[in-house]
């Protein structure tokens, strides 16, 4: 293999679909550098709770031999736009291209492999630079699966989509819980006499 | 968006016939809010096929991974 590659995780939905299938050391086996912008970090865990994050965090700090989140001037961006309640859409890709600029920059001998969700890679073109290669969730899980390191692909993914449905189930059953007291208070407050 | 249109845009990603970008212009906030809509149809994420305009670094792509696996062995 020749040059220095890393792998530079280019969107949020990568790391949701394997810390749902509980499969997020996959990224490690290969042996590489995982580079994830901070744009795409901080959308990935910025809400305290949501699915995921917390164990998202706990991941990078266990890898932080293997694992680095890169700061960008998107970055910087990306929490002014949210101090100031206004929309982060897109600013993940635009800070792993960052991302990915300062890291050809840095090193003539660099070579990036940019990870991007199956969809996305397949429709769009994207980056054209010949020390920059592309690979998508799908494609990562075939080559493991083809070297016998996970039982397969699609396992992985229905594991991420099921995790994904029970955590929606959850979510809507303390939504549900929530918004029941609310109404119980109101009908307290509007009606002293109102007890259940 | 509605139930019925939200369910049919993760059919459509599903197939592949539409992009998780197209998805969040159209609304979807982040994937999980995908995965959990395709976990209650019981679909899952699409694969890309080897097409499209991205194929020969895709390609080359998963030759690294191949054989940064096999050096890892």
């Amino acid at each position: 293999m020749s040059g220095r590659y890393s792998l530079i995780v280019t969107d949020t939905s990568p790391l949701f679909t394997l810390v749902l299938a509980d499969a997020l050391d996959v990224l490690l086996r290969p042996g590489l550098p995982v580079s994830i912008p901070d744009a795409v970090y901080t959308e990935a865990t910025r809400v305290r709770g949501a699915p995921g994050a917390n164990r998202i965090v706990d991941w990078i700090n266990e890898h932080a031999d293997q694992v680095r989140i890169v700061p960008t001037e998107i970055g910087i961006d990306q929490q002014r736009r949210l101090e100031e309640g206004r929309s982060i859409r897109g600013l993940g890709e635009q800070a792993a291209i960052e991302t990915l600029e300062r890291f050809l920059r840095s090193d003539k001998e660099a070579r990036a492999l940019l990870l991007f969700e199956d969809t996305d890679i397949e429709k769009r073109r994207a980056v054209v630079d010949e020390r920059v290669d592309l690979i998508s969730t799908g494609d990562f899980l075939r080559e493991l699966e083809a070297a016998r390191l996970i039982q397969s692909s699609d396992h992985v993914l229905e594991q991420a989509a099921s995790q994904g449905r029970n955590i929606e189930r959850q979510r809507q059953v303390v939504s549900d819980v929530e918004t029941r007291g609310r109404l119980q208070e109101q009908l307290r407050r509007d009606h002293p006499g109102f007890e259940r | 968006m509605n139930a019925i249109e939200h369910e049919n845009l993760i059919r459509q990603y599903a197939a592949g016939e539409i992009t998780w970008h197209s998805l969040r212009e159209r609304g979807f906030d982040n994937y999980v809010e995908v995965l959990a809509g395709l976990g209650e149809l019981g679909l899952r994420p699409p694969m890309a096929p080897m097409e499209g305009p991205n194929v020969e670094a895709r390609v080359r792509a998963r030759a690294v991974i191949r054989e940064a696996l096999r050096a890892q062995r």
